[in-house]
Protein backbone atom coordinates (compact mmCIF):
# COMPACT_ATOMS: atom_id res chain seq x y z
CA UNK A 1 0.00 0.00 0.00
CA UNK A 2 2.93 2.30 0.78
CA UNK A 3 4.32 1.66 -2.69
CA UNK A 4 1.09 2.93 -4.20
CA UNK A 5 1.66 6.24 -2.45
CA UNK A 6 5.21 6.76 -3.73
CA UNK A 7 4.80 7.29 -7.49
CA UNK A 8 1.61 9.31 -6.99
CA UNK A 9 2.74 11.83 -4.42
CA UNK A 10 4.92 13.81 -6.78
CA UNK A 11 2.09 14.66 -9.13
CA UNK A 12 -0.71 14.74 -6.51
CA UNK A 13 -0.48 18.46 -6.09
CA UNK A 14 -0.05 19.17 -9.82
CA UNK A 15 -3.08 17.12 -10.75
CA UNK A 16 -5.09 18.53 -7.89
CA UNK A 17 -4.63 22.03 -9.29
CA UNK A 18 -6.22 21.37 -12.67
CA UNK A 19 -9.83 20.40 -11.79
CA UNK A 20 -10.27 23.51 -9.66
CA UNK A 21 -11.02 25.17 -12.95
CA UNK A 22 -11.48 28.91 -12.47
CA UNK A 23 -8.77 31.24 -13.63
CA UNK A 24 -6.27 32.90 -11.32
CA UNK A 25 -7.78 36.19 -10.13
CA UNK A 26 -5.97 38.91 -8.17
CA UNK A 27 -5.19 37.95 -4.59
CA UNK A 28 -6.34 41.25 -3.09
CA UNK A 29 -9.72 41.41 -1.41
CA UNK A 30 -11.36 43.51 -4.09
CA UNK A 31 -9.50 41.70 -6.85
CA UNK A 32 -11.33 38.51 -6.01
CA UNK A 33 -14.34 40.03 -7.75
CA UNK A 34 -12.56 39.61 -11.08
CA UNK A 35 -13.56 35.97 -11.64
CA UNK A 36 -17.05 37.00 -12.66
CA UNK A 37 -15.92 37.65 -16.21
CA UNK A 38 -14.62 34.22 -17.09
CA UNK A 39 -17.00 32.05 -15.15
CA UNK A 40 -20.06 33.82 -16.52
CA UNK A 41 -18.97 33.85 -20.14
CA UNK A 42 -17.82 30.21 -20.09
CA UNK A 43 -21.08 29.01 -18.63
CA UNK A 44 -23.09 31.02 -21.13
CA UNK A 45 -21.09 29.84 -24.12
CA UNK A 46 -21.68 26.26 -23.12
CA UNK A 47 -25.42 26.84 -22.72
CA UNK A 48 -26.24 27.93 -26.27
CA UNK A 49 -24.52 28.21 -29.59
CA UNK A 50 -26.04 31.64 -30.22
CA UNK A 51 -24.06 34.31 -28.35
CA UNK A 52 -26.53 35.00 -25.55
CA UNK A 53 -25.75 38.28 -23.80
CA UNK A 54 -24.49 37.63 -20.29
CA UNK A 55 -24.43 39.85 -17.21
CA UNK A 56 -20.94 41.17 -17.81
CA UNK A 57 -21.39 42.44 -21.39
CA UNK A 58 -20.60 46.13 -21.95
CA UNK A 59 -23.99 46.89 -23.41
CA UNK A 60 -25.90 45.05 -20.69
CA UNK A 61 -23.91 46.77 -17.96
CA UNK A 62 -24.53 50.17 -19.54
CA UNK A 63 -28.28 49.59 -19.70
CA UNK A 64 -28.37 48.31 -16.13
CA UNK A 65 -26.35 51.20 -14.73
CA UNK A 66 -28.55 53.69 -16.58
CA UNK A 67 -31.59 52.15 -14.91
CA UNK A 68 -29.91 52.19 -11.51
CA UNK A 69 -29.89 55.96 -11.48
CA UNK A 70 -27.52 58.21 -9.58
CA UNK A 71 -29.30 59.71 -6.58
CA UNK A 72 -26.37 61.24 -4.70
CA UNK A 73 -28.50 62.03 -1.67
CA UNK A 74 -29.36 58.36 -1.22
CA UNK A 75 -25.90 56.94 -2.00
CA UNK A 76 -24.08 59.21 0.40
CA UNK A 77 -26.66 59.20 3.13
CA UNK A 78 -25.13 58.91 6.61
CA UNK A 79 -23.93 55.36 7.29
CA UNK A 80 -22.95 54.12 10.69
CA UNK A 81 -19.49 55.49 11.31
CA UNK A 82 -17.53 57.40 13.91
CA UNK A 83 -19.28 60.52 15.16
CA UNK A 84 -17.42 63.54 13.78
CA UNK A 85 -18.66 67.13 13.79
CA UNK A 86 -19.57 68.18 10.23
CA UNK A 87 -17.08 70.26 8.24
CA UNK A 88 -18.23 73.29 6.30
CA UNK A 89 -16.36 74.60 3.28
CA UNK A 90 -16.78 77.88 1.45
CA UNK A 91 -16.60 77.24 -2.30
CA UNK A 92 -17.00 79.13 -5.55
CA UNK A 93 -19.37 77.85 -8.23
CA UNK A 94 -16.49 76.22 -10.07
CA UNK A 95 -15.23 74.47 -6.94
CA UNK A 96 -18.73 73.23 -6.19
CA UNK A 97 -18.99 71.80 -9.69
CA UNK A 98 -15.60 70.13 -9.23
CA UNK A 99 -16.68 68.66 -5.89
CA UNK A 100 -19.92 67.36 -7.42
CA UNK A 101 -17.93 65.76 -10.24
CA UNK A 102 -15.67 63.99 -7.76
CA UNK A 103 -18.71 62.88 -5.77
CA UNK A 104 -20.26 61.40 -8.92
CA UNK A 105 -17.04 59.52 -9.68
CA UNK A 106 -16.98 58.08 -6.17
CA UNK A 107 -20.65 57.24 -6.41
CA UNK A 108 -20.00 55.28 -9.61
CA UNK A 109 -17.33 53.31 -7.73
CA UNK A 110 -19.80 52.56 -4.96
CA UNK A 111 -22.36 51.49 -7.54
CA UNK A 112 -20.17 48.75 -9.05
CA UNK A 113 -22.44 45.75 -9.41
CA UNK A 114 -21.55 42.57 -7.54
CA UNK A 115 -21.06 39.58 -9.87
CA UNK A 116 -23.94 37.35 -10.92
CA UNK A 117 -22.70 33.77 -11.34
CA UNK A 118 -24.37 30.42 -11.69
CA UNK A 119 -24.28 28.09 -8.71
CA UNK A 120 -20.96 26.30 -8.17
CA UNK A 121 -20.64 22.58 -8.82
CA UNK A 122 -19.98 20.53 -5.67
CA UNK A 123 -16.44 19.18 -5.34
CA UNK A 124 -16.06 15.48 -4.72
CA UNK A 125 -12.68 14.35 -5.84
CA UNK A 126 -10.78 11.59 -4.09
CA UNK A 127 -6.99 11.95 -4.18
CA UNK A 128 -6.00 8.75 -2.41
CA UNK A 129 -7.60 5.72 -0.78
CA UNK A 130 -5.61 4.23 2.06
CA UNK A 131 -7.98 1.78 3.66
CA UNK A 132 -5.30 0.49 6.07
CA UNK A 133 -5.76 3.66 8.10
CA UNK A 134 -9.38 2.82 8.76
CA UNK A 135 -10.13 2.76 12.48
CA UNK A 136 -6.92 4.46 13.64
CA UNK A 137 -8.56 7.88 13.99
CA UNK A 138 -11.97 9.08 15.04
CA UNK A 139 -11.41 12.59 13.70
CA UNK A 140 -10.88 14.06 10.27
CA UNK A 141 -7.75 16.04 9.50
CA UNK A 142 -8.14 19.17 7.37
CA UNK A 143 -4.91 20.30 5.70
CA UNK A 144 -4.84 23.83 4.31
CA UNK A 145 -2.08 25.31 2.22
CA UNK A 146 -1.39 28.68 3.83
CA UNK A 147 0.99 30.02 1.18
CA UNK A 148 0.28 33.74 1.18
CA UNK A 149 0.63 34.27 -2.54
CA UNK A 150 -1.81 31.69 -3.90
CA UNK A 151 -5.28 32.97 -4.84
CA UNK A 152 -8.02 31.55 -2.63
CA UNK A 153 -9.65 29.76 -5.54
CA UNK A 154 -6.50 27.76 -6.24
CA UNK A 155 -5.63 26.96 -2.66
CA UNK A 156 -5.17 23.27 -1.77
CA UNK A 157 -7.48 22.17 1.02
CA UNK A 158 -7.66 18.41 1.54
CA UNK A 159 -9.40 16.30 4.15
CA UNK A 160 -8.19 12.94 5.48
CA UNK A 161 -11.28 11.09 6.66
CA UNK A 162 -11.17 8.55 9.54
CA UNK A 163 -11.78 5.89 6.89
CA UNK A 164 -8.38 6.69 5.37
CA UNK A 165 -9.74 8.40 2.25
CA UNK A 166 -7.90 11.58 1.22
CA UNK A 167 -10.34 13.85 -0.58
CA UNK A 168 -10.60 17.49 -1.61
CA UNK A 169 -12.57 19.67 0.78
CA UNK A 170 -16.14 20.68 -0.08
CA UNK A 171 -16.97 24.30 -0.85
CA UNK A 172 -18.34 24.95 2.65
CA UNK A 173 -15.21 23.48 4.25
CA UNK A 174 -13.06 25.56 1.90
CA UNK A 175 -14.85 28.77 2.80
CA UNK A 176 -14.54 28.01 6.50
CA UNK A 177 -10.82 27.19 6.34
CA UNK A 178 -9.99 30.26 4.27
CA UNK A 179 -11.87 32.40 6.77
CA UNK A 180 -9.91 30.79 9.64
CA UNK A 181 -6.48 31.38 8.15
CA UNK A 182 -7.17 34.53 6.12
CA UNK A 183 -9.99 36.29 7.94
CA UNK A 184 -11.92 38.76 5.87
CA UNK A 185 -13.60 41.81 7.33
CA UNK A 186 -17.33 41.51 7.68
CA UNK A 187 -17.33 37.74 7.25
CA UNK A 188 -18.15 35.43 10.15
CA UNK A 189 -17.09 31.78 10.50
CA UNK A 190 -20.67 30.72 11.08
CA UNK A 191 -23.18 32.57 8.88
CA UNK A 192 -25.41 34.75 11.09
CA UNK A 193 -29.01 33.54 11.59
CA UNK A 194 -30.37 36.51 9.61
CA UNK A 195 -29.96 34.41 6.47
CA UNK A 196 -32.44 31.77 7.57
CA UNK A 197 -35.76 31.90 5.72
CA UNK A 198 -37.96 32.83 8.72
CA UNK A 199 -35.66 35.66 9.72
CA UNK A 200 -35.48 36.96 6.16
CA UNK A 201 -39.26 37.44 6.27
CA UNK A 202 -38.92 39.64 9.34
CA UNK A 203 -36.23 41.71 7.67
CA UNK A 204 -38.34 42.18 4.54
CA UNK A 205 -41.25 43.43 6.62
CA UNK A 206 -38.98 46.17 7.91
CA UNK A 207 -37.92 47.17 4.36
CA UNK A 208 -34.23 46.50 5.02
CA UNK A 209 -33.54 44.59 1.81
CA UNK A 210 -30.43 46.61 1.00
CA UNK A 211 -28.79 45.87 4.37
CA UNK A 212 -29.47 42.16 4.00
CA UNK A 213 -27.96 42.16 0.52
CA UNK A 214 -24.85 44.00 1.72
CA UNK A 215 -24.43 41.51 4.57
CA UNK A 216 -24.91 38.66 2.12
CA UNK A 217 -22.19 40.00 -0.20
CA UNK A 218 -19.79 40.29 2.76
CA UNK A 219 -20.57 36.81 4.08
CA UNK A 220 -20.92 34.48 1.09
CA UNK A 221 -19.06 33.82 -2.13
CA UNK A 222 -21.01 34.99 -5.23
CA UNK A 223 -21.41 31.50 -6.63
CA UNK A 224 -22.44 29.79 -3.38
CA UNK A 225 -25.93 28.40 -2.93
CA UNK A 226 -26.69 30.65 0.06
CA UNK A 227 -25.77 33.84 -1.77
CA UNK A 228 -27.99 32.97 -4.74
CA UNK A 229 -30.85 31.85 -2.51
CA UNK A 230 -30.83 35.03 -0.39
CA UNK A 231 -30.61 37.24 -3.45
CA UNK A 232 -33.44 35.45 -5.25
CA UNK A 233 -35.66 35.63 -2.18
CA UNK A 234 -34.98 39.34 -1.78
CA UNK A 235 -35.79 40.03 -5.41
CA UNK A 236 -38.97 37.95 -5.23
CA UNK A 237 -40.14 39.84 -2.17
CA UNK A 238 -39.42 43.21 -3.78
CA UNK A 239 -41.28 42.16 -6.90
CA UNK A 240 -44.24 40.90 -4.86
CA UNK A 241 -44.67 44.16 -2.97
CA UNK A 242 -43.39 46.49 -5.74
CA UNK A 243 -40.73 48.00 -3.49
CA UNK A 244 -38.32 48.67 -6.36
CA UNK A 245 -37.43 52.07 -5.00
CA UNK A 246 -35.57 50.56 -2.06
CA UNK A 247 -32.83 49.37 -4.38
CA UNK A 248 -33.03 52.17 -6.93
CA UNK A 249 -29.70 53.96 -6.47
CA UNK A 250 -27.80 51.03 -4.98
CA UNK A 251 -25.45 48.54 -6.56
CA UNK A 252 -28.03 45.76 -6.26
CA UNK A 253 -30.44 47.27 -8.76
CA UNK A 254 -28.66 45.81 -11.78
CA UNK A 255 -28.73 42.32 -10.35
CA UNK A 256 -32.42 42.62 -9.58
CA UNK A 257 -33.29 43.80 -13.08
CA UNK A 258 -31.22 40.97 -14.59
CA UNK A 259 -33.06 38.45 -12.44
CA UNK A 260 -36.49 39.83 -13.35
CA UNK A 261 -35.76 40.03 -17.07
CA UNK A 262 -34.45 36.47 -17.12
CA UNK A 263 -37.70 35.28 -15.60
CA UNK A 264 -39.94 37.61 -17.63
CA UNK A 265 -41.41 39.31 -14.57
CA UNK A 266 -40.83 42.83 -15.82
CA UNK A 267 -44.40 44.11 -15.57
CA UNK A 268 -44.28 45.40 -11.99
CA UNK A 269 -41.01 47.19 -12.64
CA UNK A 270 -42.35 48.73 -15.86
CA UNK A 271 -45.45 50.08 -14.08
CA UNK A 272 -43.27 51.50 -11.31
CA UNK A 273 -41.04 53.28 -13.82
CA UNK A 274 -43.97 54.79 -15.72
CA UNK A 275 -45.57 55.97 -12.49
CA UNK A 276 -42.34 57.74 -11.56
CA UNK A 277 -42.05 59.28 -15.05
CA UNK A 278 -38.78 57.48 -15.85
CA UNK A 279 -39.42 56.94 -19.54
CA UNK A 280 -35.76 56.49 -20.46
CA UNK A 281 -35.39 53.75 -17.89
CA UNK A 282 -38.49 52.03 -19.23
CA UNK A 283 -37.06 52.05 -22.77
CA UNK A 284 -33.74 50.74 -21.40
CA UNK A 285 -35.58 47.89 -19.73
CA UNK A 286 -37.37 46.94 -22.92
CA UNK A 287 -34.15 47.14 -24.92
CA UNK A 288 -32.52 44.79 -22.44
CA UNK A 289 -35.47 42.42 -22.74
CA UNK A 290 -35.12 42.42 -26.52
CA UNK A 291 -31.39 41.78 -26.25
CA UNK A 292 -32.01 38.70 -24.13
CA UNK A 293 -34.98 37.39 -26.13
CA UNK A 294 -34.38 38.48 -29.72
CA UNK A 295 -36.93 35.98 -31.01
CA UNK A 296 -39.95 37.27 -29.12
CA UNK A 297 -42.80 39.01 -30.90
CA UNK A 298 -42.26 42.51 -29.59
CA UNK A 299 -38.55 42.42 -30.46
CA UNK A 300 -39.25 41.56 -34.08
CA UNK A 301 -42.04 44.16 -34.26
CA UNK A 302 -39.78 46.81 -32.77
CA UNK A 303 -36.99 46.04 -35.23
CA UNK A 304 -39.34 46.18 -38.22
CA UNK A 305 -41.11 49.36 -37.27
CA UNK A 306 -38.13 51.17 -35.66
CA UNK A 307 -40.22 52.43 -32.78
CA UNK A 308 -38.93 54.50 -29.87
CA UNK A 309 -40.16 55.83 -26.56
CA UNK A 310 -43.78 55.41 -25.62
CA UNK A 311 -44.66 53.50 -28.79
CA UNK A 312 -42.02 50.91 -27.92
CA UNK A 313 -43.65 50.50 -24.53
CA UNK A 314 -47.06 50.12 -26.17
CA UNK A 315 -45.78 47.45 -28.56
CA UNK A 316 -44.10 45.58 -25.72
CA UNK A 317 -47.18 45.85 -23.56
CA UNK A 318 -49.49 44.36 -26.17
CA UNK A 319 -47.31 41.34 -26.97
CA UNK A 320 -45.28 40.34 -23.93
CA UNK A 321 -46.74 41.57 -20.68
CA UNK A 322 -49.36 39.85 -18.55
CA UNK A 323 -50.71 42.88 -16.72
CA UNK A 324 -51.75 44.77 -19.85
CA UNK A 325 -54.52 46.63 -18.04
CA UNK A 326 -52.30 48.08 -15.36
CA UNK A 327 -49.66 49.24 -17.80
CA UNK A 328 -52.27 50.88 -20.01
CA UNK A 329 -53.71 52.74 -17.03
CA UNK A 330 -50.28 53.89 -15.92
CA UNK A 331 -49.43 55.08 -19.44
CA UNK A 332 -52.70 56.95 -19.67
CA UNK A 333 -52.11 58.65 -16.34
CA UNK A 334 -48.61 59.62 -17.47
CA UNK A 335 -49.84 61.07 -20.76
CA UNK A 336 -52.57 63.04 -19.00
CA UNK A 337 -50.00 64.42 -16.56
CA UNK A 338 -47.76 65.38 -19.50
CA UNK A 339 -50.62 67.06 -21.31
CA UNK A 340 -51.76 69.02 -18.25
CA UNK A 341 -48.21 70.17 -17.44
CA UNK A 342 -47.69 71.18 -21.09
CA UNK A 343 -50.98 73.08 -21.02
CA UNK A 344 -49.77 74.89 -17.88
CA UNK B 1 15.72 10.38 -0.77
CA UNK B 2 18.25 9.98 2.13
CA UNK B 3 19.63 13.43 2.93
CA UNK B 4 23.30 13.70 3.95
CA UNK B 5 23.99 13.96 7.70
CA UNK B 6 25.99 17.23 7.66
CA UNK B 7 25.00 19.75 5.04
CA UNK B 8 26.26 23.24 4.29
CA UNK B 9 23.21 25.42 4.62
CA UNK B 10 23.53 28.10 1.96
CA UNK B 11 21.77 31.00 3.61
CA UNK B 12 23.19 34.49 3.95
CA UNK B 13 22.67 35.04 7.68
CA UNK B 14 24.00 31.58 8.51
CA UNK B 15 27.42 32.50 7.14
CA UNK B 16 27.80 34.75 10.15
CA UNK B 17 26.68 32.22 12.71
CA UNK B 18 28.84 29.22 11.69
CA UNK B 19 26.53 26.61 13.14
CA UNK B 20 29.05 23.80 13.22
CA UNK B 21 27.69 20.30 12.91
CA UNK B 22 24.07 21.27 13.35
CA UNK B 23 21.25 21.46 10.87
CA UNK B 24 17.90 23.07 10.34
CA UNK B 25 14.91 21.01 11.41
CA UNK B 26 11.23 21.34 10.61
CA UNK B 27 9.57 20.38 13.84
CA UNK B 28 6.70 21.18 16.19
CA UNK B 29 6.96 23.86 18.86
CA UNK B 30 4.42 23.53 21.68
CA UNK B 31 2.37 26.53 22.73
CA UNK B 32 -1.06 27.15 24.16
CA UNK B 33 -2.23 26.94 27.78
CA UNK B 34 -2.80 24.35 30.49
CA UNK B 35 -4.75 21.39 29.11
CA UNK B 36 -4.86 23.16 25.75
CA UNK B 37 -1.88 22.31 23.53
CA UNK B 38 -1.24 24.01 20.20
CA UNK B 39 1.68 23.26 17.91
CA UNK B 40 3.44 25.57 15.52
CA UNK B 41 5.29 23.81 12.73
CA UNK B 42 8.57 25.65 12.65
CA UNK B 43 11.90 25.67 10.83
CA UNK B 44 14.58 26.05 13.54
CA UNK B 45 18.16 25.01 14.30
CA UNK B 46 18.01 21.56 15.81
CA UNK B 47 20.13 22.45 18.86
CA UNK B 48 17.76 25.24 19.91
CA UNK B 49 15.22 24.72 22.70
CA UNK B 50 11.87 23.41 21.49
CA UNK B 51 9.93 26.65 21.99
CA UNK B 52 12.68 29.22 21.61
CA UNK B 53 13.67 31.39 18.65
CA UNK B 54 13.04 29.78 15.29
CA UNK B 55 14.02 30.73 11.76
CA UNK B 56 10.48 30.77 10.37
CA UNK B 57 7.03 29.51 11.22
CA UNK B 58 5.89 27.26 8.45
CA UNK B 59 2.55 25.95 9.68
CA UNK B 60 0.38 25.13 12.63
CA UNK B 61 -1.40 22.10 14.06
CA UNK B 62 -4.28 22.05 16.49
CA UNK B 63 -4.42 18.62 18.20
CA UNK B 64 -7.86 19.19 19.72
CA UNK B 65 -10.81 18.61 17.34
CA UNK B 66 -13.17 21.53 16.73
CA UNK B 67 -16.97 21.67 16.71
CA UNK B 68 -17.07 19.99 13.29
CA UNK B 69 -14.88 17.14 14.57
CA UNK B 70 -11.86 18.20 12.55
CA UNK B 71 -8.23 18.72 13.47
CA UNK B 72 -6.94 21.74 11.61
CA UNK B 73 -3.46 21.72 10.10
CA UNK B 74 -2.10 24.67 8.17
CA UNK B 75 1.02 24.10 6.02
CA UNK B 76 2.93 26.76 4.12
CA UNK B 77 3.88 24.36 1.33
CA UNK B 78 6.03 26.85 -0.55
CA UNK B 79 8.24 27.55 2.43
CA UNK B 80 8.40 23.88 3.48
CA UNK B 81 9.66 23.07 0.00
CA UNK B 82 12.22 25.86 0.30
CA UNK B 83 13.59 24.63 3.64
CA UNK B 84 13.69 21.00 2.50
CA UNK B 85 15.54 22.25 -0.54
CA UNK B 86 18.04 23.95 1.78
CA UNK B 87 18.64 20.64 3.48
CA UNK B 88 16.38 20.80 6.52
CA UNK B 89 15.57 17.58 8.35
CA UNK B 90 11.98 16.79 9.16
CA UNK B 91 11.06 15.24 12.50
CA UNK B 92 8.87 12.16 12.73
CA UNK B 93 5.60 13.79 13.88
CA UNK B 94 5.81 16.37 11.10
CA UNK B 95 6.66 13.64 8.59
CA UNK B 96 3.59 11.71 9.70
CA UNK B 97 1.41 14.80 9.34
CA UNK B 98 2.79 15.54 5.90
CA UNK B 99 2.23 11.91 4.96
CA UNK B 100 -1.39 12.10 6.06
CA UNK B 101 -1.82 15.28 4.05
CA UNK B 102 -0.57 13.70 0.84
CA UNK B 103 2.47 15.95 0.43
CA UNK B 104 4.79 13.09 1.49
CA UNK B 105 4.06 9.41 0.99
CA UNK B 106 2.42 7.79 4.02
CA UNK B 107 4.95 7.27 6.81
CA UNK B 108 5.80 3.57 7.34
CA UNK B 109 5.13 3.88 11.11
CA UNK B 110 1.61 5.16 10.40
CA UNK B 111 0.95 2.03 8.40
CA UNK B 112 2.71 -0.20 10.94
CA UNK B 113 0.71 1.26 13.82
CA UNK B 114 -2.50 0.89 11.86
CA UNK B 115 -1.74 -2.77 11.17
CA UNK B 116 -0.76 -3.41 14.81
CA UNK B 117 -3.99 -1.79 15.99
CA UNK B 118 -5.97 -3.90 13.59
CA UNK B 119 -4.29 -7.10 14.76
CA UNK B 120 -4.85 -6.20 18.41
CA UNK B 121 -8.54 -5.52 17.78
CA UNK B 122 -8.90 -8.76 15.83
CA UNK B 123 -7.30 -10.71 18.66
CA UNK B 124 -9.56 -8.99 21.19
CA UNK B 125 -12.61 -9.82 19.10
CA UNK B 126 -11.57 -13.48 18.88
CA UNK B 127 -10.88 -13.58 22.64
CA UNK B 128 -14.28 -12.01 23.36
CA UNK B 129 -16.11 -14.50 21.11
CA UNK B 130 -14.17 -17.42 22.66
CA UNK B 131 -15.22 -16.24 26.11
CA UNK B 132 -18.85 -16.24 25.07
CA UNK B 133 -18.97 -19.71 23.53
CA UNK B 134 -17.60 -21.66 26.57
CA UNK B 135 -19.90 -19.50 28.71
CA UNK B 136 -23.01 -20.95 26.98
Amino acid sequence: MAALGVPRWRCLWRRAAAPLGLRRPGRALLGSRGYGQDAGSEADKEKSDVTKPCFTDELVQRLLSKMTGLDLQKIFRPIKQELKPPTYKLMTEKQLAEATRKAIKEAKELLKMPPVLSEREPIDDVLAEDRILEGTETVKYVFTDITYSTPHRERFIVVREPSGVLRKATWEERDRMIQVYFPREGRKLVPPPIFKDENLMTVFREDRHEDVLNLCIAQFEPDSANYIRVHHQTYEDIDKHAKYDLLRSTRHFGGMVWYLVNRKKTDGLLINMIQRNLMDDATCLINLYHMLYPDCQSAKAAKEQEVHGIDLIKVFMKTESKKVGYIELALQAYQEALASSAAL
Amino acid sequence: QVLARVIMVHLAHLLMKNYHGGHVAIRMALGGCANRPFFRIVAAYNKRARDSKYLEQVGCYDPLPNSHNEKLVGLNIERIKHWIGCGAHVTKPVEKLLGLSGFFPLHPMTITNAERLRKRRALKAIAASEEETPGD
